[in-house]
């Protein structure tokens, strides 16, 4: 049951390239034109149910693959072998390959995953079910169901401690982040945030969760030990998602409004915006490419992907996708801290 | 071109979303509604662009080719109402709204207790790969469910009653597809909402098909001379055949004592069920004004809304008065 991909022989002859030469140093390639291709970026639009396949090279779309009904989010697994699809309304998990855009296996019986998680230690597997108001823990070496809880309203995104021991989800509709303890498995805590909180991210020094709050636009500070607001960071309107750049210091953080889209630049040290770039259609998910010089973000409302030049701080190049797109990836890709 | 069109489309949509939309929702503390809005703003849009497809093309067939000379198209107003409640998304919000939390409880309760309500996909994994095979099982057994829906709406004395509003158009038109008492919308609502959690959801993202099927819809009720020829009229419900369905004297046979050719997009389920009638002739449309209550209400919204729950009552009482006797 593969996934019909349709591409060019062209472009299959340079995503194989693609695949030979990924593997070897990419950072050397840095700044050189004749440098070994940069691969495959793959965008999932969710409401087409497919993924876009991205030369990175030429910026232009060399295939697709068909995922499944209502796919929501994309996410690596631990070792970058593959790249997770959530189906939400088929009740599965397709794994592609990153380096060639080709199905690999399906998990059937994953009910409704929206949002997924794999925690630092690769011990859990976590997924949300944001329309049915349920988190799933699932023993991540075989995808065994561990524990299920109700967590009203709506879960969204997830972060986790570097122990392990935490899973904190925004739950959007009920503003507040919910703590489950991975060793119970219970509930531990919940604590009101602002308005429709989304993306979460753990600073790289363990101490504060970062929340992006859509309703008011700014990103909240939170020292989850205490589960005490510490700072209210503004960025702009709808501010919903955080990626780090990938130096263990600075995070973007995707503000989604349509025509006024950005993304702000978060110093994770003094919790202040240092830098804005003006990217429309409604960012959302991000990618960094691994010599830090090209942002990319799914604009959702827009149809497209959008790259930004890091050097230049302006939008490079646009690409035309399918409906809804939710969630990017590339194995060319910086660190994830 | 249909990029350009795409990013026409989006510049619209994000507008819309942008300064009609999004502002009331994050006062109100409403963002997480943003996702849902953005659907709703695109089903809008894809309305508004289906209403204009089905005006250009239907319109100017009724104009140059009309098979009932009207004095005037007074008639055809609240039709006009109807179908700009329905298919700009106004009705479909309100019936979302109304049996959203009641399917989502049921739904979220069954899932708690790992039951995963089944789906097509899952008995044929290769509907997977094919998602627009898929569309299209979906469409026949959804057309099917739809074929039942109305052919007990036509027996059921209280349902009828409800669905009369649809047949006692004297001037069907384009318009009067979506002429349907609000209450009889929200059991078609339940109806599908039920079927979906007994197979699933159809592929989400034919838009286009499914354009193309609301076109055929509008189609069906157009006042015009179309055939689809010997076997067109057998494979798409055609306006002559669902003419048939609107006929104020229905043909004669036991099998049409309810009426006749239920189908909405395939008559097959007719031919299967026994209920087709393939009449050369073009019949009068509606229903005997003794079925009406207030026959000078006809034209009036509000007025065919409390025609229908008034109906409605009236044979819930007959129902249970003949039963105590
Ligand atoms: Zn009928
Ligand atoms: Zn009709």
């Amino acid at each position: 049951m593969y996934p019909r991909i349709a591409m060019s022989a062209h472009a299959i002859r340079k995503i194989r390239r693609a695949a030979l030469h990924v593997c070897l140093p990419l950072l050397l390639a840095a700044g050189n034109t004749d440098a070994a291709p940069l691969g495959l970026a793959l965008a999932l639009n969710s409401a087409d149910g497919t993924i876009s396949l991205i030369d990175m090279d030429t910026y232009k779309v060399v295939g697709k693959a068909v995922a499944c009904k209502e796919p929501h989010h994309l996410m690596p697994s631990p070792d970058d072998k593959s790249v997770i699809v959530a189906c939400s309304a088929s009740n599965q998990l397709v794994f592609f390959d990153p380096l060639t855009g080709k199905e690999q296996k399906r998990i059937r019986n994953i009910s409704d995953p929206y949002q997924l998680g794999f925690s630092p230690d690769r011990k859990w597997f976590v997924s949300n079910s944001l329309r049915l108001d349920r988190v799933d823990l699932y023993d991540a070496s075989d995808f065994t169901l561990k524990a299920r809880l109700h967590a009203p309203r709506t879960p969204s995104h997830m972060a986790f401690d570097a122990a392990s021991e935490y899973v904190f989800i925004t739950l959007q509709e009920s503003n507040e982040v919910m703590a489950i303890n991975l060793k119970t498995l219970k509930k531990e805590w919940v604590m009101p945030v602002g308005p429709t909180p989304a993306g979460i991210v753990m600073t790289p020094d363990n101490r504060y969760l970062l929340v992006a709050i859509m309703g008011e636009g700014y990103v909240e500070v939170i020292d989850w030990k205490t589960q005490k607001t510490i700072k209210k960071v503004p960025t702009d309107t709808a501010a919903h998602n955080l990626h780090p750049r990938g130096d263990g210091r600075y995070y973007f953080v995707s503000n989604r409004s349509v025509s006024g889209g950005s993304i702000s630049l978060l110093d994770t040290q003094t919790m202040t915006v240092v830098e804005k770039y003006d990217v429309p259609g409604g960012p959302d998910d991000m990618e960094v490419r691994a010599d830090g010089k090209e942002l990319w973000a799914t604009a959702r409302f827009g149809r497209r992907v959008q790259v930004v030049d890091l050097t230049t701080k302006t939008l490079k190049t646009s690409i035309p996708v399918g409906s809804s797109p939710h969630g990017v990836f590339f194995l060319n890709h910086a660190p994830r801290k | 071109m249909f990029q350009q069109f795409l990013d026409t489309f989006v510049i619209v949509q994000g507008w819309l979303l942008d300064h009609v939309v999004q502002p009331p929702l994050l006062a109100l503390g409403l963002g997480s509604y943003l996702e849902v809005a953005f659907d709703g703003v695109e089903f809008f849009l894809y309305g508004v662009l289906q209403l204009s497809i089905a005006y250009l093309l239907l319109r100017p067939l009724e104009h140059f080719r009309p098979l009932e000379h009207w004095a005037d198209r007074k008639a055809v107003r609240v039709d006009v109402l109807y179908t700009f409640l329905d298919r700009l998304g106004i009705v479909p919000l309100a019936v979302f709204a109304l049996l959203s939390p009641l399917f989502m409880s049921l739904e979220g309760w069954l899932r708690f207790h790992d039951i995963i309500p089944p789906q097509l996909e899952d008995a044929f994994p290769s509907l997977e790969s094919y998602p627009l095979f898929s569309f299209f099982v979906y469409l026949v057994i959804l057309d099917f469910a739809e074929y039942w829906r109305h052919r007990l709406s036509h027996t059921l004395r209280w349902w009828w009653a409800l669905h009369v509003i649809h047949h006692s158009q004297r001037q069907m038109s384009l318009w009067t597809d979506s002429r349907n008492h609000l209450l009889d919308d929200l059991i078609g609502g339940a109806w599908f909402a039920l079927i979906a959690l007994g197979i699933g959801v159809p592929p989400g993202h034919f838009v286009g098909l499914m354009v193309a099927v609301r076109i055929v819809e509008n189609l069906s009720h157009v006042n015009a001379r179309l055939s689809f020829g010997w076997l067109g009229e057998r494979l798409l419900v055609s306006p002559r055949y669902h003419r048939w369905h609107h006929a104020v004297e229905l043909p004669a046979g036991a099998q049409y004592r309810y009426g006749c050719n239920f189908a909405i997009l395939f008559p097959v389920w007719d031919r299967l069920f026994g209920t087709q009638y393939l009449g050369e002739e073009l019949p009068a449309t509606g229903v005997q004004s003794t079925v009406l209550a207030t026959p000078a209400h006809a034209d009036h919204f509000w007025a065919q809304q409390k025609d229908g729950l008034a109906g409605l009552f009236r044979a819930v009482k007959a129902t249970l008065g003949s039963e105590r006797r």
